[in-house]
C-alpha cells in the first residue's frame, strides 16, 4: 500500500506524543545539523527533524540492541515495546548476524533477546549514500528484502509500504486505521525498480576501484608486510570497531554489592593493547598492525566460518569515523591483491 | 542453558584454604547449588566487586558438591584471591569449554605435563583417572616447578607414589640455598629421557606456562607423539565462557567453547597459539 509522507508523519506523531500504538518510544534518525545529511537514532526530536530517507545513521542499529554498557545479572533490561523506523539495509544484515552469535544454541544474552523481542523495525530504501558507502562491494544492496518488520521506499512525495512479518502487517492495520492509503500502480512499481537499479548503480560507481573478489584464505596469507603500510597511521583508537554495526566483543565488569552479585557488561575493542592480554602479560597480538590485520581477518574469515555471515555489512562506518582517515575498502583492496606491485599501482 | 541467564551468578563459601608455595593457593569451596562439571571444563570465578577469570578446577569430576581451585597470584583478580578468607563468599559460573576426552584413553598409557599452576588441571584429570583406574593401562605423571618451593600437592605425592599403575616424576628448573631436593634438577621436558611410553597412539595432556607448552610440545613430536594425540590446554584470555565475548579466538575457534583442551593437530596452523 501507498501512504503520503504527510501523512505517515503525522501517524508517527500520534505514535510519539499521543500513545498511539502503546509504544515506549519510538526512535527515529533526525538531521544532526541543519545543512548536514548526516543523521542519528534519537526517541528526543519532533517530526520536523525526522529523517527517513538519506543513508544510514551514523550511529549504528546495534547500539539500540546492545548497549555499551549494560547490566547482565540479574538482567536490567526493561522498557517496554519500541518503535524503531528509517533503519537502512546494512543495519538490518548486521542483526542477522548479531541474532547467530547472541541468541545461538548454546547461549542467548538475556538482553539482547530482550531488546530484540520488544522492537518493531521499520527500514526505509536509501535514497542516497554517503561516501563511504560500500554494501554493493560485500554482497548487500541499499534497500532491504528481508529482517524487517515493515519497509519504506520512498516514490515522489509517497511511500511504498511492504510488510515482512505478522508484526509489521499488525502496525499497517494501525496505519490504515489513522490514514488514507492507496494500492500501487504498475507505473510506482516501475519508477521502485528504476529508483533501486539506479541507486546500486551508484554504488558500483562510487566504488569501482575497491572490486575485489573477497577471499578468505587470501586475506589470510596476505604477509604482514602487506598490512603495515595501511596500519602504519592507526592510533588504535577503537573508534572502527565501536561504530561497527556487528561488532560486539564485550568485558564483564564485576558491581557487586557485597555479595549480591552484579555483572555489567561494557565494549571492548580487539584494537586496544589489553583486549587479549592475559594475567602475566603475555598477548597473542602484541604489536599494533596484528590487531589492526585483526580486525579484517574477523570480518572477513572469522566471523563467516562462525556465523556463516560477512562481519562487514559496508555501511562505512569505520571510515567514516577514522581518526587516521584509513579507508577500509583500500585496506581490503590493497591486501586482497595478488602482488605488491598491483596493491600499489593499481 | 539457552533458557537461562549465561551470566548468572552461584555463591560458593571458601571452606578452606591450602598454601601451595609463596604465590598459589588452592581454595576449597562450596557452591551454594553443586556444579557438575567434566575435568578439563573450566569456570569462572568472581571476586566480588573486583573481577572474575577463568580457573580450571583441580578436583575429580566425580565430585560436584565442593570443588577445589588453585590459583596462582598473577594480575589483578588473583591477587585479590590471595587476600580472600576462609569464609568469604566468591562467585562462579559454568562449567564452560570442552573437558578432556577422557573416554578415548581407555586402555592407553596416558602420559600427563603439568608445569608450575599447570598442575591445577592436570591434577583433576589425574584424580578423575584414578577413580576409575582399572580403565586405562598406565598413567605418568611429570611434574616441573621452578624451585622446590614452588612445587605445588607436595603433601599428596607419598600418596600417590604408592598406587599401583602410577608413575610420578617431579622435577625442578634449580635448587636455591636453603632449599632440599632429592629428586630431578632439569626442564619438565628433560624428563622424557626418563620415561618409556610407547608413543603410537596414547595420548599425552600438557598444562603448564606457554613456553613449557611450547617447547614440550617440540620434544613430545621428537619423542614420536602424533599431533593428534598431544592435548593442549590453551588457558586464553575467557572472558566470557561461552564464547561471546570473542578474546580468546585462535583463527576460526573459540578457547572457550573449542577448547580449552585442544589436540596439537587442531591449532597447529594458527598464528602465535603459544603466546
Amino acid at each position: 500500500m501507498i501512504i503520503h509522507s504527510h501523512s505517515l508523519i503525522a501517524f508517527l506523531k500520534q505514535c510519539r506524543e499521543n500513545g498511539l500504538g502503546g509504544f515506549s518510544q519510538v526512535i527515529i534518525p533526525r538531521l544532526s545539523l541543519k545543512n548536514s545529511t548526516d543523521s542519528f537514532f534519537s526517541s528526543q526530536f519532533p517530526p520536523e527533524t525526522y529523517h527517513l530517507d538519506g543513508y544510514r545513521p551514523v550511529d549504528p542499529l546495534r547500539l539500540l540492541f546492545y548497549f555499551p554498557r549494560e547490566q547482565v545479572f540479574p538482567a536490567a533490561a526493561n522498557s517496554g515495546k519500541r518503535l524503531i523506523v528509517g533503519v537502512k539495509a546494512c543495519d538490518l544484515k548486521a542483526l542477522l548476524l548479531l541474532d547467530k552469535a547472541l541468541m545461538g544454541p548454546d547461549f542467548v544474552d538475556p538482553n539482547y533477546r530482550y531488546w530484540r523481542e520488544n522492537s518493531i523495525i521499520v527500514s526505509s530504501d536509501c535514497t542516497a549514500i554517503a561516501p563511504t558507502c560500500h554494501c554493493t562491494l560485500v554482497g548487500g544492496q541499499p534497500f532491504a528484502t528481508r529482517g524487517f518488520d515493515l519497509n519504506l521506499t520512498r516514490i515522489g512525495d509517497e511511500y511504498l509500504l511492504s510488510t515482512g512479518s505478522p508484526v509489521g502487517e499488525e502496525l499497517l492495520n494501525l496505519i490504515r486505521s489513522q490514514a488514507e492509503l492507496r494500492s500501487p500502480t504498475e507505473e510506482d512499481r516501475k519508477r521502485i525498480q528504476n529508483q533501486q537499479n539506479q541507486m546500486i548503480e551508484r554504488l558500483q560507481e562510487q566504488n569501482r576501484p575497491y572490486e575485489r573478489t573477497i577471499n578468505a584464505a587470501r586475506l589470510r596469507e596476505a604477509p604482514l608486510e602487506k598490512w603495515l603500510r595501511d596500519a602504519k597511521p592507526c592510533i588504535g583508537c577503537g573508534g572502527c570497531t565501536n561504530i561497527c554495526p556487528t561488532c560486539y566483543c564485550l568485558i564483564l565488569n564485576d558491581e557487586s554489592k557485597g555479595t549480591d552479585f552484579v555483572k555489567v557488561r561494557s565494549t571492548d575493542s580487539c584494537q586496544w593493547h589489553g583486549y587479549a592480554r592475559v594475567a602475566g602479560g603475555a598477548s597473542p597480538r602484541p604489536k599494533m598492525v596484528e590487531r589492526f590485520r585483526n580486525r579484517y581477518l574477523c570480518k572477513f574469515d572469522y566471523m563467516p566460518s562462525n556465523f556463516d555471515e560477512l562481519g562487514c555489512t559496508g555501511c562505512g562506518r569505520c571510515t567514516e569515523v577514522c581518526a587516521a582517515e584509513i579507508d577500509f575498502r583500500e585496506v581490503l583492496r590493497a591486501a586482497l591483491s595478488q602482488t605488491q606491485a598491483d596493491s600499489v599501482n593499481n | 542453558m539457552s533458557a537461562a541467564n549465561p551470566y548468572a551468578i552461584i555463591p560458593a563459601t571458601i571452606y578452606e584454604i591450602i598454601e601451595e608455595s609463596p604465590t598459589i593457593r588452592t581454595l576449597r569451596l562450596r557452591p551454594q547449588t553443586a556444579i557438575p562439571f567434566r575435568t578439563g571444563q573450566f569456570i569462572e570465578l568472581s571476586v566480588p566487586n573486583v573481577g572474575e577469570g577463568p580457573f580450571t578446577p583441580s578436583s575429580s569430576h566425580f565430585i560436584s558438591e565442593v570443588m577445589d581451585v588453585t590459583i596462582m597470584k598473577a594480575g589483578f583478580v588473583t591477587d585479590y584471591v590471595h587476600r580472600l578468607k576462609i569464609g568469604d563468599t566468591v562467585g562462579l559460573r559454568g562449567p564452560y569449554g570442552k573437558s578432556y576426552p577422557i573416554e578415548k584413553f581407555e586402555g592407553r598409557d596416558i602420559l600427563i605435563m603439568g608445569g608450575g599452576v599447570g598442575m591445577a588441571p592436570t591434577r583433576s584429570l589425574f584424580l578423575t583417572l584414578l577413580d576409575e583406574l582399572d580403565k586405562y593401562r598406565s598413567i605418568t605423571f611429570l611434574a616441573g616447578a621452578r624451585t622446590p618451593g614452588d612445587m605445588i600437592y607436595k603433601y599428596q605425592i607419598e600418596e600417590w607414589r604408592q598406587i599401583e599403575k602410577v608413575n610420578f616424576i617431579r622435577a625442578v628448573d634449580r635448587v636455591p640455598d636453603g632449599q632440599v631436593w632429592n629428586e630431578h634438577v632439569c626442564l619438565i621436558t628433560k624428563l622424557l629421557n626418563q620415561i618409556h611410553i610407547d608413543p603410537h597412539d596414547n595420548p599425552v595432556i600438557v598444562c603448564g606456562p606457554p613456553v613449557m607448552m611450547k617447547f614440550g610440545t617440540f620434544d613430545l613430536l621428537k619423542y614420536g607423539y602424533a599431533p593428534k594425540d598431544i592435548y593442549l590446554s590453551m588457558e586464553k584470555k575467557m572472558y566470557c565462557g561461552f564464547g561471546q565475548c570473542r578474546h580468546c579466538v585462535i583463527g576460526p575457534y573459540y578457547a572457550c567453547k573449542d577448547g580449552p583442551v585442544f589436540t596439537y593437530e587442531m591449532i597447529q596452523n594458527e598464528e602465535n597459539i603459544w603466546e
